[in-house]
């Protein structure tokens, strides 16, 4: 049924009749993401705000009339986050676009519709960068991937993208505009600290989907951009030996941007299908390999960190293997080649992005390598660390978007996946709706959460069953 | 446009995995900032850039959306600028995957699409003009212009009917760096608009009068100055197994007489800024980026400043892809968005190498009140004749 047209009437008042569509056409293209094998949803409208005024009088309205909303910015989320609701709301929110810097205090402040890309370009002018890049940078906006708790290069050394925050300007489900972090006191010069006023707000809003409100700006910490780099790579015969090599790293604070660990198939893959197109040398690699960029704005530190990893890897009975194409490219074409790579093979695919600890990765390898010998499909698994200790996992599985049965074996496969990720020890970045069925005895956490929802958006109108499944 | 694989576009189509990097990228290492001039031109809704376009085809091809002219529409507001295919990540060629699905669905009703195609094919050109005018700009050459010859000037339905002075100046820059060429008398047009639009068999019924004039001509080798002439006579007309001699662009024919300095240019007085807008089928399509900046550059008085984006990454001027009659407040307004990006860099004029991205701009300055000039390359080289 299509929605009663003085709700439309009144939403072309907030908007502007030319940012609200219900046309056919245009609903349709909103009924899905970049997520794949999700079955898309019509919603009955979609309305593109300016601002966060714009955005709390859209919640109002929804909230008053109990209808479904749909926060989206650049549609790039692979976990089924930003599907519609029948009869439910779409609010992009690509149109908020400003940029403010705060040099003295290291930080920035952007609008909700602010790509990493132009932001990188913008902070590039500064000499300065946001070190995390989700590997959707060029499309993918800055609050959206704080919505869903995002990383890629750059984590291995600063966290996940929630360590980059300070603080958030958000429209609650009643409309209501608050403000987190150190900005909540009106009179604070602007971003500095994030863990202001006691608890932590900001962390409620991080990763929770759009469950609780749209977030409407993103304060964020700016780092001196990186000068000096050494990048390599080393190869372990043992996966104990490669993971070790992983703890060592941190433990001995090598400042390692990007670090990754590939097995030896994957690492073949990946040569396969781009190692002419980024001009990556033959290599002989290892059953382990591990990627390392090592950046600092100090030159001295980077070269006695190279020197150390090195020593490192070779007393764990490793081998340096000398070859910096590869860890080049993916930190200097950190913008390009992730996209690039995930698209060259012609596969579609989805994705269970989790964290593991580093010497429990080699957990989520068996555990996709068992579920495609059972289910029969082409898949793989690499990581990345993220942080303090943990690794970034991010399983692809492989399939024809014209072969329907495959398709459902991929959906049943990736549950079942989750399921065993879970028993594990690793823990999703976010609680998407892919992972509801897989954790279990978390019953306490679940009903806290819900409480939480309830709390915030007793009419149940924010993206509704996204945050796992509530 | 050759034979359509209807399950290898289909194919073709589903290479998307909504990424969404078509629509406003910004990825400063290789000169992108933005990607689809529509999407930044209108209300932005999806359907206004590649991803969404893409799934409305896919949804008409396989009949989720009603084939009505107004779901239609997200296909042909789209000028083919090509943008898109230069950021795009997956194996496939969305803009020429959009062409593919627009003659496909050739049965969805589109009004202005049939009327160029009926101009074209009852005037042999788009603007409804007598054929015989078209070669009326010869009178002002000052020179005889034989009807046939070695090298052809196919000048085009724009140059030859809406702006003759750039054929007039091509004329005189071809005679000053010495090659002889030949006019038609009577020059059918190249149909590029009947392709994009999806008239196949329109455009294939055109080409085959405009290849056998052109073989009755004796040409054994054909200028343009027109880009979208260009990618039509090069490009489509093989695919259409319509054999023509070898088609070049007036910049490049001319490389080799601006590398020696075989030309006389005088200065233009005071130095004047110019800047380049690359016609996307001249650049992205035929790979002609330097050639032209080369002419600029060998012109005494004259600087050229570079856009924000260029080259590879230039934004289109909004005239291609059927685009200007489709939609001409949408093209103009997308002209204006690139005279805007040259007024930004201070440039006082825009000079580009095609007659309908020159008519488009042209309309985007008056649009926003600018008097920046806008002119042909060839316009510009034949200002600096001694």
């Amino acid at each position: 049924m299509a929605m009663d047209k003085k709700i439309i009437k009144m939403l072309e008042e907030i908007v502007g009749e030319e940012y609200v569509s219900t046309r056919p056409d245009v609903l349709l293209t909103y009924s899905q993401t970049a997520s794949m094998a999700v079955k898309p949803v019509i919603p009955d409208a979609v309305v593109r705000p300016a601002n966060a005024a714009q955005v709390s009088q859209i919640l109002a309205l929804a909230n008053k009339n109990k209808i479904p909303v749909t926060p989206r910015s650049g549609g790039s989320s692979l976990q089924g986050e930003a599907i519609p609701k029948p009869g439910g709301i779409v609010v992009e929110v690509l149109r908020l676009e400003t940029i403010e810097l705060f040099e003295d205090l290291r930080s920035v402040t952007v609008g909700a519709g602010v790509t990493y890309g132009a932001l990188d370009k913008f902070l590039a002018k500064h000499d300065l960068f946001l070190p995390v890049y989700p590997e959707s940078s060029l499309i993918c906006t800055v609050a959206g991937n704080v919505s869903v708790n995002g990383a890629g290069p750059g984590s291995s050394l600063y966290g996940s993208i929630a360590e980059m925050v300070l603080g958030l300007e958000v429209v609650l489900p009643d409309g209501t505009i608050i403000q987190t972090g150190s900005e909540a006191n009106p009179n604070a010069p602007g971003p500095f600290i994030r863990y202001a006023f006691g608890p932590d707000l900001t962390g409620l809003f991080i990763g929770s989907c759009g469950s609780f409100g749209i977030i409407t700006k993103v304060s964020m910490k700016t780092y001196k951009r990186v000068k000096y780099f050494d990048y390599n790579m080393y190869g372990f015969e043992e996966v104990e030996e490669a993971e070790q090599f992983l703890v060592e790293i941190k433990q001995n604070e090598i400042n390692g941007l990007f670090t990754s660990i590939y097995s030896g198939e994957v690492l073949d893959l990946f040569m396969d299908m781009l190692s002419e197109e980024l001009g990556f040398p033959p290599f002989e690699h290892s059953p382990r390999t591990i990627t390392m960029t090592i950046g600092g704005i100090r030159e001295d530190i980077v070269e006695s960190d190279a020197k150390l990893a090195r020593e490192i890897c070779e007393k764990l009975g490793g081998r340096v293997l000398n070859v910096r194409e590869m860890p080049e490219q993916e930190w200097q074409g950190r913008l390009w080649n992730f996209a690039r790579a995930s698209y060259a093979h012609g596969w579609h695919w989805r994705t269970l992005y989790h964290h593991q600890t580093p010497t429990n990765s080699h957990r989520s390898v068996e555990i996709i390598e068992d579920m495609m010998e059972k289910y029969k499909f082409l898949g793989h698994t690499a990581g990345f660390q993220t942080g303090h200790s943990s690794m970034n996992m991010y399983p692809h599985l492989y399939f024809d978007p014209q072969d329907k049965e495959e398709e459902q074996k991929i959906v049943k496969a990736h549950g079942e996946i989750a399921k065993n990720l879970f028993r594990s020890g690793a823990v999703p970045f976010k609680l998407a709706e892919f992972w509801k069925d897989a954790i279990e005895d978390m019953d306490s956490y679940m009903a806290f959460l819900k409480l939480i929802k309830s709390t915030i958006d007793p009419n149940n109108i924010m993206n509704l069953g996204v945050l796992g499944g509530i | 446009m050759a034979e359509i694989d209807f399950e290898e576009l289909i194919e073709n189509l589903l290479q998307c995995r909504r990424c969404g990097l078509c629509r406003n990228a910004v990825y400063e290492d290789r000169g992108f900032s933005g990607i689809c001039p529509v999407w930044k031109n209108t209300s932005g809704f999806e359907t206004s850039f590649m991803r969404g376009r893409i799934q409305v085809a896919l949804a008409l091809l396989d009949g989720t959306l009603e084939k009505t002219p107004e779901n239609a529409e997200a296909l042909f507001t789209c000028t083919l600028c090509g943008s898109c295919t230069e950021i795009c990540a997956a194996e496939f060629n969305p803009s020429e995957c959009l062409e593919q699905v627009r003659a496909v669905l050739s049965d969805i009703p589109n009004d202005v699409r049939d009327k160029i195609a009926k101009k074209i094919m009852e005037y042999d050109n788009p603007y409804e003009e007598s054929k015989e005018i078209k070669r009326d700009w010869v009178k002002e050459v000052g020179f005889e212009v034989p009807s046939t010859g070695e090298v052809l000037y196919y000048t085009g339905c724009t140059a030859g009917i809406r702006l003759p002075k750039t054929a007039v100046s091509a004329a005189k820059v071809l005679k000053a760096a010495g090659i002889d060429f030949a006019v038609l008398e009577e020059e059918p047009c190249c149909g590029s608009v009947m392709l994009r639009t999806g008239k196949a068999e329109d455009a294939k019924k055109n080409a085959e009068k405009l290849g056998e004039v052109i073989e009755n001509s004796g040409a054994r080798r054909i200028v343009v100055t027109c880009a979208g002439c260009l990618k039509t006579l090069r490009e489509d007309f093989p695919k259409l197994g319509i054999e023509l001699p070898e088609i070049l662009h007036v910049t490049e024919m001319l490389q080799e007489t601006i590398q020696k300095k075989n030309l006389n240019l005088k200065t233009q007085g005071k130095t004047i800024k110019v800047t380049y807008h690359d016609p996307c089928h001249l650049s992205r399509v035929a790979g002609v980026y330097d050639e032209p900046r080369e002419i600029i550059k060998a012109i005494p008085g004259v600087e050229l400043i570079e856009m924000e984006t260029n080259r590879e990454a230039a934004m289109c001027c909004g005239a291609g892809g059927g685009l200007r009659s489709y939609d001409a407040e949408l093209s103009k307004k997308m002209a204006a968005d690139r005279v805007k990006s040259a007024l930004k860099i201070d440039a006082e004029m825009i000079v580009t190498a095609c007659p309908f991205c020159e008519t488009n701009l042209s309309a985007g300055a008056k649009l926003i009140d600018s008097s920046i000039r806008v002119v042909d390359v060839v316009d510009l080289l034949a200002e600096s004749l001694k």
